[in-house]
């Protein structure tokens, strides 16, 4: 294995750098010494999030999921006014979408979108799970998923590596 | 018939100077003058001419292409396409039959001018006027031909943009159509049919150039579906190359299946490895930052897990095991396929369950690589 012939600028890189740098920070943030359920819950959700936006953020504005992404993240915080304005004059399914994404599961195949039936039911599902899917056809679809499947394997690989790290020490 | 004479000497040309053609309009010429003189006594002409043609006959000369000559000359002079066109092109065949067909008498003029005419013919010359005259005939069969290939690709060019599967038929139809195969006849047809069997040649650049295959519809709708259709497959078989485990799977609805599996799993690992970082992070308080990224970003993915089955793994102690307990089940939400969030709950509670045994299993159950994991599930799932 040699460590000087990675890419410096390639996509593992480049997660790896920006999570780690968040992991750092909610580290920094949050006393370590409180070990509660809770906590542990509430630093799983953080680090959670802290995944999928270094991973948007690598990702840039290039694609299509990313941006959607970033822009859900951006609202879903419910720091400022200004985020709050965004959501509610953003389009209400969407985020209801992105945030009841479990609890609507079973009324999924319900309300199946008329007007994109070019897929059937199973392309209704794969675009719930992209985010940012159901402006798309299926075409558009099918290329943002590729794209989504390699930056999903990525993350998860980087994610072990630091797991196995932590767990060494 | 000294009259007669005076003017056979003035036909008598000089064969190296004279085309065919130069002698067939000669040959009208004189025949034009003796029209007058030809019903006189033609009976007389043929007496007096035939122990000359005998003579020629008796010549090197081949009779048959004697014959021929003079046959072909007569068709020439009075225009009549039809009997040119029966007539056989190729020379020998007529060189085989040693026998003399002796014209009617209404041509027998005629056929006594060519002969006088070609009385000074040698051998070697009727080898030259024998190409001359074949070129002239491939030429004029040229010109009958695309005269009426022409009418007929009119005729076609109409038709054949409605039906598609037209291509073969074209060319058997120009083959059959003309007796005679030439180069040129074939050209043409060949050509037609190439024009034809294009469905959108467009002159502009920006278009999709796509050819129709046979048998196909050619408006532009069923055109748009087919590229998009392609398109489409195409993409499936980019994602099939991602998606581990579907080679197997044919079918859009079938494959649609497995990238969503797929694509839940992924997402599923990584919330157990944040959950697991979150766990680790409360318990291990320094870490040296600085050099993780460097080695984060060099591990293979692959190498890694056989090194890492040597080592420690960790050890949770109970508050973290029941904090990842509860957060699993928060995570895993219920009416979601309950299958596989069983089959995931299980895993993990058979990992943790058995942490305090054994040292290695659940180290190895973490850290199965997605396609171990996504098997696993799937066994539990069907």
């Amino acid at each position: 294995m040699d460590l000087q012939n990675m890419n410096p600028s390639s996509l593992k890189s480049r997660f790896a750098t920006r999570f780690l740098r968040a992991l750092t920070k909610i580290n920094a943030q949050k006393p370590i010494s409180s070990s509660s359920s809770r906590e542990i819950f509430q630093r799983y959700r953080r680090i959670k999030v802290a995944a999928d936006k270094s991973m948007a953020y690598s990702v840039r504005s290039r694609r299509s999921w990313s941006r959607a992404t970033l822009w859900r993240l951006r609202t879903r915080s419910p720091r400022s006014r200004l985020a709050t304005l965004a959501r509610r004059s953003s389009v209400k399914t969407r985020t209801t979408r992105a945030a009841s994404h479990g609890a609507t599961v079973v009324d999924r195949k319900s309300h199946g979108k008329e007007n994109k039936e070019d897929g059937g039911v199973e392309a209704e599902e794969l675009r719930e799970l992209v985010p940012g899917g159901e402006a798309m056809d299926l075409c558009n679809l099918l290329d943002e998923t590729a794209h989504y499947i390699k930056c999903l394997t990525t993350q998860v690989q980087v994610m072990r590596t630091i797991a196995n790290l932590y767990s060494l020490h | 018939m000294l009259h007669r004479l005076e003017s056979l000497k003035s036909c008598t040309y000089d064969r190296m100077d004279m085309t065919v053609l130069e002698r067939q309009a000669a040959r009208l010429k004189w025949q034009q003058q003796n029209h007058v003189v030809q019903n006189n006594n033609p009976a007389e002409l043929c007496a007096s001419s035939v122990p000359r043609f005998q003579g020629l006959v008796g010549s090197n000369l081949g009779s048959g292409q004697m014959v021929e000559l003079k046959r072909l000359e007569v068709f020439l002079g009075t225009d009549n396409f039809q009997e040119f066109l029966n007539f056989p092109v190729t020379g020998p065949e007529f060189g085989d039959s040693e026998k003399l067909d002796l014209l009617p008498p209404e041509a027998a003029a005629d056929y006594c001018i060519s002969r006088t005419s070609s009385c000074q013919i040698t051998a070697l010359d009727t080898a030259v006027m024998k190409e001359e005259r074949e070129d002239m005939s491939l030429e004029k069969m040229e010109s009958t031909i695309v005269s009426g290939r022409g009418s007929f690709n009119k005729r076609k060019a109409e038709t054949v943009a409605d039906h598609k599967s037209k291509d073969k038929r074209i060319k058997g139809e120009g083959e059959g159509e003309s007796e005679v195969k030439t180069k040129c006849s074939t050209e043409i047809s060949r050509n037609s049919s190439k024009e034809n069997s294009k469905v959108s040649e467009v002159q502009k650049p920006d278009y999709i150039h796509v050819r129709a295959r046979r048998g196909q519809a050619t408006d532009s709708h069923s055109l748009a579906e087919r590229a998009r259709r392609e398109k489409l497959s195409k993409k499936m078989k980019c994602l099939q190359d991602l998606v581990p485990g579907c080679n197997k799977i044919t079918g859009k609805a079938g494959m649609l299946d497995e990238i969503i599996n797929y694509v839940q799993s992924l997402q599923r690992q990584v919330e157990f490895l944040s959950m697991k970082i979150a766990a680790l992070n409360s318990s291990v308080e320094n870490l040296p930052m600085k050099e993780f990224p460097a080695i984060v970003a060099n591990f293979p993915a692959a190498a890694k897990l056989p090194e890492m089955a040597g080592l420690p793994c960790f050890q949770l102690n109970p508050l973290q095991k029941e904090s990842v307990n509860c957060m699993l089940n928060e995570s895993m939400h219920p009416p979601q396929t309950e299958g596989i969030a069983s089959a995931s709950v299980s895993i993990s509670e058979q990992s943790l369950s058995s942490s305090s045994m054994t040292q290695l299993q659940p180290f190895s159950t973490w850290n199965m690589d997605p396609q171990g994991l996504y098997n696993m599930y799937n066994m539990g799932f069907h």
